[in-house]
C-alpha cells in the first residue's frame, strides 16, 4: 500500500510538470469537442492524436492519449442532453433522460450532473486502477466471451424499461435495431446478409447514421411538424450549467451503482464504456423507487450512465497497463502507443517502470479532476447555443448532421441513411414506437451475435455453457427477472 | 381505426417473414456442425415476428390509442415540405456542391421554420456556410461534395477565393 502511494506521489510530481500538464488539459478539450460533435467519435480523436505522439516520450504521449480518452467519453453527453444528439452511442441513455430534463427547464441541472457524475466515475475508476488493477485483472482474465455475452444480454434487456407504453412496442423497436445489426457482410463467414445489390449495404448500417437520424433530424421534424415550442433552457436569459453538488447526495445510490457497474463491466476485455453505460442504466431502473420516470427525465438514471461510461475508463486501463491487453478500442490505440515506443505493456510494466505507469495512473486522476472545470466550460459554450431561436438552431443542427454523416466513410450514402431514418423517427415518435431500444438492438445487437456464435465455436454448439457458468448463470438470471418482472406485475394488475 | 392500428404491425409480420424467406440463401456457406451466419438473423427475425404479432394482438385488444405524441396535430403541409427539402439537399449536394447546396438549404429551411426576415436568411445562409467549409474543409480535411461541371468549377473559384485551396 504504502509503495502505491509513494508511487502516486511520483506519478503526480510527473504529471503536474508543465508540458505534461497541458498535454492532459488538451487532450480533454479536444476529446470533449470531439466527443460532443456527432459523427467524430472519442476514438477518431485518440487516432487523430497518434501521429502527433511520436515526437513525445511514451509518458506525454499517453497522457495526451489519457485527456482525450476522459474528455471524449463525456463530451457526447453535452449535444445529447441540449439537442438530443449523442455525440457518442454511448451517451445514448445520457439522451434520453438528460434532453428529457432539459426539455422541462432543467438543462442546467442535467449538465452539471453530467459532468459531477462522470468525473467521480472517472476518479473512481482511476484510484481503483491505482490500487486494486493487478487482483482485478487476475479475476477478469478468467472471463470469456460466454460471460461478455451474458453482460451485453442484460444491457439488451434493459429494453423492459424503455416500453413506457408498451412492452411489445418496445421489442418491435428492439428486434428491428437488431436486424438492421445484421445488415451488411458477416465477420465470421464472409458472407453478404440482406445487402440485395445495393453497394454501400455491403460495410452494413454504420449505427451513427440511425443515431443522428432518429435521435437529431427525427426530432427537429417533429418540432417543425407539431410547432412544439423550443426547451424553456432556449428562453431564458442565459443556460448556465450549475455544479449540483449538494444535489448529487441524494443520487449517490446511483453514483455508486453506475461507477461500481463502470468498472466491472469496463474491466472486461472489450465490453467498453457503451455497454457499461446501458448496463448501468438498465440497473438503475430495476432498483429505482420510482421506475416509471425513466425516459422522462429521470436524474438517477443520467447518472448512473454518465458515472458508468467514465467509470469504464480505468476498468479498460486495468487490462492495458496490467495484462497487456487492450481492454477497448481506445485502449488498443494506446497500446499501439507503447509499442511504438519500444515498451511492452503486461506484467512486467508495474516492476519494470512503476514511475511511468504511476504518471500515467496520477495523469488520470488529474484528467478526471480537471474535466469539472473544462467540461463546465465547454457546457457553458454549447448552452449558449440554446439561446438561438429554434428555426435557426433546427437547421444547422440539420446541416451538422449532414455534415457528420458524410464524415463517417466520406459517402452520400451515409446522408441519405441519416435522412430516411430521421423520416423514420418522426413516424416512430408518432406512432408510438420507442426509439431508444432500436438503437440499443443495432448497437448492441452484432456485440451480442459475435460473444455468442464464438461462445458456440470455442464449446461445441453446447448452449448450456451459459448456465453452468457461475458468473454467466447470474447475468442471465438477472436478465430474465429483470424482462419478467413487468410482465409478471402486468398479469397481477390484470 | 382500429384496423389501420392494427395493420401496421401485421406489416411487421409479413416484412419478417419475407426477410425469413430472404435468410434461406445463407444457408449454404454454413458447416456441419456450425449454426452458420443465418442463424442469428433468423433469431432476430423471429423475435421481430413475435413481437409484431403480440403488438397487432395488442392494438386489436386496446379499445384508444394511449401516448402524448399521437394526439399532437400534425402540419401536413410543413411536414412534407420540409421532408421534400431534406431529400432534395441531400439529393443536390453531389451535384451543386455543399456550399451552394447548403446555403440555398439553410435559407429555405429557415424560411420554412418561420424565420422571414430576408437579411437574416442570406446572413445566415452565406455565414454558416464559409463557418463550415473552413472548419470541415479547410481545418477538418473533409472532402465535402464539390459538385459537378459548372458547379465543381464554382465550388473550387469559391474555395480559391477563401483561401481554402
Amino acid at each position: 500500500m504504502s509503495e502505491i502511494v509513494a508511487g502516486l506521489g511520483v506519478g503526480f510530481v510527473n504529471a503536474l510538470a508543465p508540458l505534461n500538464f497541458l498535454l492532459i488539459v488538451g487532450g480533454l478539450a479536444i476529446g470533449i469537442v470531439a466527443g460532443a460533435l456527432p459523427g467524430i467519435t472519442m476514438l477518431n480523436a485518440i487516432v487523430l492524436v497518434l501521429p502527433f505522439t511520436y515526437l513525445m516520450g511514451i509518458v506525454p504521449a499517453l497522457l495526451l492519449m489519457i485527456g482525450v480518452y476522459c474528455g471524449g467519453v463525456f463530451g457526447g453527453s453535452i449535444t445529447a442532453i441540449l439537442f438530443n444528439i449523442p455525440g457518442d452511442p454511448m451517451n445514448v441513455p445520457t439522451a434520453w433522460e438528460g434532453y428529457a430534463m432539459n426539455r422541462r427547464g432543467e438543462g442546467q441541472y442535467a449538465l452539471g450532473l453530467a459532468i459531477v457524475a462522470s468525473a467521480v466515475g472517472g476518479l473512481v475508476s482511476a484510484l481503483f486502477l491505482a490500487f486494486l488493477a493487478p487482483p482485478f485483472a487476475k479475476i477478469a482474465l478468467g472471463f470469456s466471451t460466454v460471460e461478455f455475452f451474458a453482460v451485453v444480454v442484460f444491457g439488451l434487456a434493459s429494453v423492459s424499461v424503455l416500453g413506457q407504453h408498451s412492452m411489445a412496442a418496445a421489442f418491435v423497436s428492439l428486434f428491428a435495431g437488431a436486424f438492421l445489426g445484421t445488415v451488411g457482410t458477416e465477420a465470421q463467414y464472409g458472407v453478404e446478409r440482406f445487402v440485395f445489390d445495393v453497394p454501400f449495404l455491403r460495410t452494413g448500417v454504420d449505427f451513427v447514421t440511425v443515431l443522428i437520424g432518429l435521435f437529431a433530424i427525427g426530432e427537429v421534424l417533429d418540432q417543425l411538424a407539431a410547432g412544439t415550442p423550443p426547451p424553456p433552457a432556449t428562453r431564458g436569459p442565459r443556460t448556465v450549467p450549475r455544479l449540483p453538488v449538494r444535489a448529487l447526495w441524494p443520487l449517490r445510490g446511483s453514483l455508486a451503482r453506475g461507477t461500481a457497474v463502470g468498472i466491472a463491466v469496463g474491466g472486461l476485455a472489450g465490453a467498453g464504456a457503451t455497454v457499461s453505460s446501458f448496463v448501468a442504466y438498465g440497473l438503475e431502473k430495476q432498483v429505482a423507487k420510482d421506475p416509471g420516470l425513466f425516459g422522462r427525465g429521470h436524474a438517477g438514471g443520467l447518472v448512473a450512465a454518465e458515472s458508468a461510461n467514465n467509470g469504464s475508463t480505468g476498468g479498460a486501463m486495468i487490462h492495458l497497463l496490467t495484462l497487456g491487453i487492450p481492454g477497448s478500442a481506445a485502449t488498443a490505440i494506446m497500446m499501439g502507443a507503447f509499442l511504438i515506443h519500444g515498451i511492452q505493456p503486461g506484467p512486467l510494466l508495474f516492476t519494470s517502470q512503476p514511475e511511468q505507469v504511476y504518471t500515467i495512473v496520477a495523469g488520470m486522476i488529474l484528467a478526471n479532476v480537471l474535466m469539472i472545470a473544462l467540461g463546465f466550460a465547454a457546457a457553458l459554450s454549447f448552452a449558449t447555443l440554446m439561446k438561438v431561436p429554434a428555426p435557426i438552431l433546427n437547421t444547422f443542427i440539420v446541416v451538422f448532421c449532414f455534415v457528420g454523416a458524410f464524415a463517417l466513410r466520406n459517402d452520400m450514402a451515409d446522408v441519405w441513411l441519416t435522412m430516411l431514418f430521421g423520416i423514420a423517427g418522426f413516424f416512430m415518435r408518432r406512432w408510438d414506437l420507442p426509439i431508444p431500444p432500436l438503437v440499443m438492438g443495432i448497437i448492441l445487437g452484432p456485440m451480442a451475435e459475435s460473444y455468442f456464435l464464438t461462445s458456440m465455436v470455442a464449446h461445441g454448439n453446447d448452449l448450456t455453457v451459459f448456465v453452468t457458468r457461475p458468473v454467466s448463470a447470474v447475468v442471465l438470471a438477472l436478465s430474465a427477472a429483470m424482462l419478467l418482472w413487468p410482465i409478471i406485475r402486468h398479469v397481477r394488475r390484470a | 381505426m382500429t384496423a389501420r392500428r392494427v395493420a401496421a404491425p401485421l406489416l411487421g409480420v409479413l416484412a419478417a417473414v419475407l426477410l425469413l424467406l430472404a435468410s434461406g440463401g445463407l444457408d449454404t456457406v454454413s458447416a456441419p456442425g456450425q449454426l452458420g451466419p443465418a442463424f442469428w438473423p433468423r433469431l432476430v427475425l423471429t423475435g421481430l415476428l413475435i413481437a409484431c404479432l403480440a403488438k397487432a394482438f395488442e392494438e386489436w385488444r386496446a379499445p384508444e390509442r394511449h401516448g402524448d405524441a399521437a394526439r399532437t396535430p400534425v402540419a401536413r403541409g410543413r411536414l412534407v415540405a420540409a421532408i421534400v427539402l431534406l431529400v432534395l439537399y441531400v439529393l443536390l449536394a453531389p451535384r451543386l456542391g455543399f456550399p451552394l447546396a447548403t446555403a440555398a438549404f439553410i435559407a429555405s429551411f429557415m424560411a420554412l421554420a418561420g424565420v422571414r426576415a430576408p437579411l437574416t436568411l442570406g446572413l445566415a445562409a452565406v455565414g454558416a456556410t464559409v463557418t463550415l467549409l473552413y472548419v470541415f474543409v479547410r481545418l477538418v480535411y473533409l472532402p465535402l461534395p464539390k459538385g459537378a461541371g459548372p458547379a465543381e468549377e464554382l465550388t473550387l473559384a469559391l474555395y480559391r477565393a477563401l483561401g481554402i485551396f
